[in-house]
């Protein structure tokens, strides 16, 4: 019997249960096609196995932020239908049923859309899923090879296991909203003029005020630190503490500004009386300002989340497309193995901290070592770990090959070096780029090349010398943007540069950053060196930082074969007299940077894209629900109006202009917020290359977009058609 | 207060009929209903529920449409009237008061009021000395600022007959309006309502069950059954003795079968 009375209220509420069921069957199917992401690598034959592991581990943290994206949307779906069934759950009581067989009804109600939304969720996911397969085949740019209908027991029982916690607790806040609502409330829950929780506007206005001026402060503050990121360690705490005094501004400030728009708004429009007291206008503005009042805590968290959405996917795609398009100079030649020379400061820390008796074995390096033959015989192969593997052999694959040493541009003794960013900045009256502030790019200084190293990788490059006379230099830098536009002016405005008492004028007016790699590497490897004449270097007698050994592979030689036969895993120490000058550094071939720079590509591009259109649409669709909900509510003052002798096409822009502050303000906060932090992060992207926001980034916000101008449009097109079925009189033909 | 020179009809409804529902299940609500009002009048409609008054009303004020017959306000005959024009009608030439004040609840008072004016775009000042003017005339200035929430019934009830008023509008119609109200708010409204009629000589079309309100008005029409079963005019009579006619008539029609009132 409570079941058929059951069954027979959803079917017969189904207008109401449409946005319930559709909000679930949402978020079910967007739970589910999530989960299966681990699962689509692996058919999209991705088969890198450090990839799956760090995408399941961020996705299981992922999974969480979603379920509670998801719980969000669902308690609010659930207020939206209960608020409608108020009344039906009263003449329940009224005929004589008791609470506990009403809430019984209501229990089963939920069971019901339940059910069907989750069976809807995961039939709709398992075919996302699939779809999504080719999608992730595309973003990691891999072939499909084996493509079969799969199903993931894994996110179907974590998708369950979720709805069944989301179940219990929509139930629990039911059955206390029953428990305490006095029946008189229930019956009358239409009919009684609505208390409106007004705020004294004056308050409102100084909230609002206060509001813009925290988040105007917040983002002076922003643009003038920059994130905390680029810190060094003395640095790094302080900034830190800096950034999340601007995170909580920004934060408190967004909700602040919502909570006191309603006054505001009211306050404006009465002032500009020949508006208000104009058509609907006053209607439209107090109708804004009674739902305002209920609505500023979803609409901050709509513009936080928009905010997020936002710039996560804009930031992440466009790094990804900085490091794609860079990839090229980045990655010079088919190989390159790094060697660090230990400095006076790692010794000091050996001694300190780590053994004493192993810093006895290491040395300064007072001239640097030749890699290519002391790579020769030292490593142990890939594919046997023990000792007695294999020795790599260099000379085996080696074709052409460049030996760049960096030096460090410190004078014996000296605790400054002689060149610097900061040093050039102050030299021609200009900023330091804003990303290098606060970090140690200042006090490091630039590397010292010889010329000589330099003109032969320019030469494997099929580039010709530049020539470096000995009172010249030439400033090269890999990582574009900023800081490569930094040194071009320096030498282009003529400016000279000290280094142990020589003064050097530059030799050229610009640098050209194709060849101005010292190793392969994902973001840039040289931040800045002072190339000179090779007699000048000796004479200054600097201290080695780093030597990288550039190698090209032999002519004809099948690169996949190459890369395999110089793996290893650990190189033997390099001694000299017995004594150690530094330690092995970064090994990078060049196919793995692509493959790798694909991958990462991809999985930047992926979490963006669907965090962000998870976000998009939850957002939407809260908005939707409440937009939906107030027109039903708002029924009656609808007819009222149509009653006095409103046209429908002045109800209709009412309707129009409310939803339309309710869809665009959040999002114009939304995009403030955005446009504010992808101007600090540009700048800091910009040390390692232009970043652009075009191609791929505009087309996915504006899918973006127009997911949620759709959104937009079916709530209005939905109200309209509800505002017609509440003033509809019955025109007999 | 009656006199002759007044006798300028504002309402000419002529063989007005309402049928309900398709073949073979038909509820003819009016049948072949006439009669006229006059200007400066204040006419009751009284009948059983079910006996059609408030089809008439709705027909009248252009809520409903009539299936045949002629609706005549002012000379126009609004039953020809298309969708946009009936707006404007209704905007221009009736004023509403519904048993619930049916107010809306985000706007005060004062803006309640004003509602009609902006949706006609009436000038800013003179909405605020119309709305003062017609506050004052109902006794409910000291409310302008509060929200419907904050008022009693019989406040609520005013502010929509001022709502009703404020336009200036050929012909008030009111649908119970002191069904919601207790004995001593809907005393107060009937007066004020009398008072606009006497003084304003505002025409008023109110529909009731109830006689002691029927008692305030000057021509009662009684309606039963979808057609017009008599009419009883207070000519000079006291309300008190126009209230026992009033009862007497109920009581026949109560008498021969129908609903109970």
């Amino acid at each position: 019997m409570l079941c058929k009375l059951a069954w027979g209220n959803v079917r017969r509420a189904g207008r109401d249960y449409l946005v319930y069921l559709l909000t679930l069957t949402l978020g079910v199917t967007v739970f589910y096609a999530f989960n299966t992401i681990s699962m689509q690598v692996d058919i999209a034959g991705i088969d890198e196995e450090g990839l799956a592991q760090v995408m399941g581990s961020m996705l299981g943290d992922l999974t969480y932020f979603l379920a509670g994206v998801m719980a969000f949307l669902m308690v609010y779906a659930n207020n939206f239908i209960m608020k409608r069934r108020k009344k039906e759950f009263g003449l329940y009581q009224v005929l004589g049923m008791g609470r506990g067989r009403v809430a019984t009804i209501m229990a089963l109600e939920t069971v019901i859309v339940s059910v069907v939304a989750f069976v809807a969720g995961i039939v709709l996911g398992m075919g996302l899923s699939q779809l999504m397969t080719f999608f992730t085949a595309s973003l990691f740019k891999t072939q499909i090879a084996n493509f079969h209908f799969f199903f993931s027991v894994h996110a179907f029982n974590l998708t369950l296991a979720c709805m069944l916690v989301m179940f219990v607790l929509t139930l629990l806040l039911n059955l206390r909203a029953v428990r305490r609502t006095k029946l008189i409330e229930l019956m009358g829950a239409e009919r009684r003029n609505e208390s409106i929780k007004t705020r004294n506007p004056w308050i409102a206005i100084a909230i609002f005020a206060v509001g813009v001026v925290l988040v105007g402060v917040a983002y002076y503050r922003l643009l003038r630190d920059g994130f905390p990121l680029t810190a060094t360690d003395s640095k790094l705490q302080e900034a830190m503490n800096q950034f999340g005094i601007t995170t909580a501004m920004v934060t408190v400030g967004t909700f602040a500004l919502f909570w006191g728009l309603s006054g505001m708004l009211i306050k404006l429009l009465q002032s500009l009386r020949s508006v208000y007291w104009r058509g609907l206008n006053m209607f439209t503005v107090r109708q804004l300002a009674a739902k305002v009042n209920t609505v500023c805590f979803s609409m901050g968290v709509i513009a936080m989340l928009l905010f997020l959405a936002i710039t996560s996917v804009t930031c992440g795609m466009s790094i990804a497309n900085v490091m794609n398009e860079n990839l090229e100079r980045y990655n010079p030649v088919d190989v390159s193995q790094t060697y660090v020379y230990y400095t006076p400061d790692t010794l000091d820390y050996y001694k300190e901290y780590v053994n004493p008796s192993e810093a006895d074995r290491m040395v300064l390096a007072d001239t640097t070592v030749d890699l290519y033959s002391a790579w020769h015989g030292k490593g142990k192969s890939a594919d046997n770990n023990d000792e007695t593997g294999k020795k790599v052999n260099i000379a085996d694959v080696a074709g052409e090959h460049v030996q760049i040493d960096s030096y460090l541009s410190y004078p014996f003794g000296g605790s400054n070096p002689s060149v610097s960013a900061g040093e050039m900045c102050k030299t021609m009256g200009e900023k330091l780029p804003k990303a290098l502030g606060g970090s140690n790019a200042d006090t490091m200084g630039l590397f010292v090349t010889p010329a000589s190293q330099y003109n032969k990788l320019r030469q494997m490059m099929g580039e010709e010398p530049v020539s470096i006379g000995r009172d010249q230099y030439l400033l090269t830098c890999d990582m574009g943007g900023g800081l490569g536009d930094l040194y071009t002016k320096y030498m282009a405005g003529g400016h000279t540069l000290t280094l142990g008492g020589h003064e050097l004028k530059p030799a050229t007016d610009k640098s050209d950053k194709d060849t101005a790699a010292i190793a392969n590497s994902a973001m840039g490897s040289n931040p800045g060196t002072v190339v000179v004449a090779d007699e000048l270097l000796s004479q200054l007698n600097l201290q080695p930082y780093s030597s990288s050994l550039l190698v090209n592979y032999k002519q004809g030689m099948d690169t996949t074969e190459a890369d395999e036969s110089i793996k290893y895993t650990l190189l033997d120490n390099l001694l000299v007299d017995g004594k150690e000058p530094g330690s092995w550094g970064i090994f990078i071939t060049r196919s793995e940077m692509y493959t790798q720079a694909a991958q990462m590509n991809g999985m930047i591009s992926y979490l963006a894209i669907y965090i962000g259109f998870v976000l998009v649409v939850a957002c939407a669709a809260i908005l939707s629900i409440q937009q939906l909900s107030n027109v039903a509510d708002g029924s009656r003052s609808y007819r009222v109006l149509a009653q006095i002798g409103c046209e429908d096409r002045q109800i209709r822009h009412s309707v129009m202009a409310q939803q339309a502050v309710f869809f665009l303000f959040p999002l114009a906060v939304g995009l403030a917020h955005s446009f504010v932090a992808l101007k600090v992060i540009i700048e800091l992207v910009s040390i390692f290359g232009n970043m652009s926001i075009g191609g791929t980034v505009g087309l996915t916000c504006a899918i973006f977009l127009a997911a949620y101008g759709g959104y937009f449009l079916v709530t209005y097109l939905m109200s309209a058609g509800m505002v017609q079925a509440a003033i509809a009189t019955r025109y007999s033909e | 207060m009656q006199t002759t020179h007044m006798a300028t009809p504002v309402l000419e409804v002529a063989h007005l009929e309402k049928v309900y529902g398709a073949l073979g299940n038909v509820t003819r609500a009016l049948n072949d209903v006439s009669f006229t009002v006059n200007r400066g009048e204040f006419v009751g409609i009284m009948g059983a529920s079910g006996s059609g008054k408030s089809t008439l009303l709705n027909c009248v004020s252009t809520i409903d449409s009539a299936t045949s017959g002629t609706i005549r306000i002012n000379g126009q005959n609004v039953t020809r009237m298309k969708q946009a024009k009936l707006s404007q009608f209704r905007r221009e030439e009736l004023g509403f008061i519904f048993q619930d004040s049916n107010l809306l609840d985000t706007l005060t008072a004062r803006e309640n009021i004003a509602l009609p004016l902006t949706i006609a775009r009436t000038n800013s000042a003179e909405i605020s000395t119309r709305v003062q003017d017609v506050a004052a005339r109902l006794s409910i200035s000291q409310v302008l600022d509060k929200y419907p929430y904050q008022m009693s019934g019989g406040q609520q009830q005013r502010v929509a007959a001022a709502r009703a008023l404020v336009t200036d509008p050929t012909m008030i119609m009111a649908d119970e309006p002191t069904g919601a109200l207790d004995s001593k708010s809907a005393r107060l409204l009937l007066e004020s309502l009398e008072a606009l009629n006497r003084r304003l000589r505002a025409t008023v079309l109110m529909v009731t069950h109830d006689s002691f309100a029927a008692s305030y008005t000057s021509r009662v029409l009684f309606i039963r059954d979808g057609k017009i079963f008599t009419e009883l005019r207070r000519g000079d009579t006291d309300r008190r003795e126009f209230f026992d006619r009033i009862m007497e008539v109920v009581a026949m029609m109560g008498g021969e079968g129908s609903d109970a009132l």
